[in-house]
């Protein structure tokens, strides 16, 4: 489902946006490699997330959430160089 | 918070469904005698139902309760062995926590027929009717009985639970000595394992989980108010003595009936309740 970008966001779209300006902004502290790896990990994770994802699913959305702060706080910890992604077979 | 507690309340459909077969039993009692007895006790298979609470995160669906059906006979008394069973035998993707199996650890604290408890410390009980199994009540589920434990460690984390003193101890290099008396004072207190069932069970931590410490942190807090070793006593009580922070406990005592290792953190509170009168 697309993200509707309109005038209006709901409180949860709001919630997700901070979260992703978050990681943004815990990228610019990091080295200018690792930042570039950052930034791309999350925009691709949050793309492919809101297409994937039901609009109406909160149960799910506020998992990620919850599991995408917990992930922002270890990343914004100073001795976190960067982040890596691994493929599962 | 409030769409997950929704969306259990309607899923577990298997819930309503029971009153109604008790009905029908009550009224065609021939009928039914027939029927409700499932081959129980034979020889060598002695089966029990358990409705697990299931939800994948990785799935779009809503939680539901699954029916498992496993011989008694073949499995351990304990609600865990069962679990186990269950995981190696028929679902492998059941999961939950664990580690000790003997209620030390305190990972396998989980919801069993209404009660909160520890897994392997829980008997499976031996009427027909199906047990049901559900993670600790008005916590954030991660996946199947695994819940979201970083706020009740935060709150502990933040009463600060270590020794604070302002003078070096009396013999330098050696341990601060401390009467029986005073080392009596902390029974009731330093057996707990911070499972968390006392603090799920406390309808007051289920409505304001943000604010309110819980039993479990406050317990531990009189652990360290009551520690003649500390001398920060004033200091924490002082931090503790918030409208929230301590007052939310209204003695619904819930956390004295759900903690398996039988401490009383009800008590403890009103310890401190006592104490901040007389500071």
């Amino acid at each position: 489902m697309g993200a509707s970008r309109g005038p209006r966001l709901s409180g949860l779209q709001k919630q997700v946006l901070s979260l992703y300006r978050g990681f943004l902004r815990a990228a610019r502290c990091k080295s200018a490699a690792d930042r570039r790896q950052i930034e791309s990990i999350v925009s691709a994770e949050f793309r492919r997330n809101s297409n994937q994802v039901d609009r109406k699913n909160f149960l799910y959305i506020e998992y990620l959430l919850r599991r995408g702060k917990k992930q922002l706080e270890q990343l914004q910890s100073p001795n976190t160089e960067s982040l890596s992604q691994t493929k599962q077979s | 918070m409030a769409t997950g507690l929704i969306r259990r309340a309607i899923s577990s459909s298997a819930a309503v469904a029971q009153p109604a077969r008790l009905l029908t039993a009550r009224f065609h009692a021939s009928e039914a005698e027939a029927q409700k007895v499932e081959p129980k006790a034979s020889a060598n298979t002695d089966t029990k139902k358990f409705q697990i609470y299931r939800w994948n995160p990785d799935s779009p669906s809503k939680p539901e309760l699954k029916e498992f059906e496993i011989n008694l006979k073949e499995c351990g008394p304990m609600v865990l062995d069962a679990l186990i069973k269950i995981k190696s035998e028929i679902d492998p993707s059941l999961t939950f926590r664990r580690s000790c199996r003997e209620g030390i650890c305190g990972s396998c604290a989980m919801n069993i027929d209404g009660c909160n408890g520890l897994a392997c410390l829980t008997k499976i009980s031996s009427s027909g009717s199906a047990s049901t199994i559900t993670p600790l009540p008005h916590m954030f589920v991660i996946k199947d009985l695994v819940v979201d434990m970083t706020n009740f460690y935060n709150q502990y984390k933040s009463i600060e639970p270590w020794l604070k003193r302002k003078n070096p101890p009396p013999t330098p290099g050696k341990e601060i000595p401390q009467s029986k008396k005073d080392r009596a004072k902390l029974d009731g207190m330093y057996e707990c394992i911070l499972c968390a069932c006392c603090s799920t069970s406390c309808p007051s931590y289920w409505w304001t989980s943000e604010a309110y410490l819980g039993p479990a942190a406050l317990l531990h807090a009189n652990r360290w108010i009551s520690d003649s070793r500390d001398e920060y006593t004033k200091e924490r009580l002082e931090a503790i003595d918030d409208e929230f922070k301590l007052y939310r406990c209204h003695t619904i005592l819930n956390c004295a009936r759900a903690c398996p290792k039988g401490l009383n953190p009800g008590k403890q509170i009103i310890n401190i309740k006592q104490l901040q009168l007389k500071r």
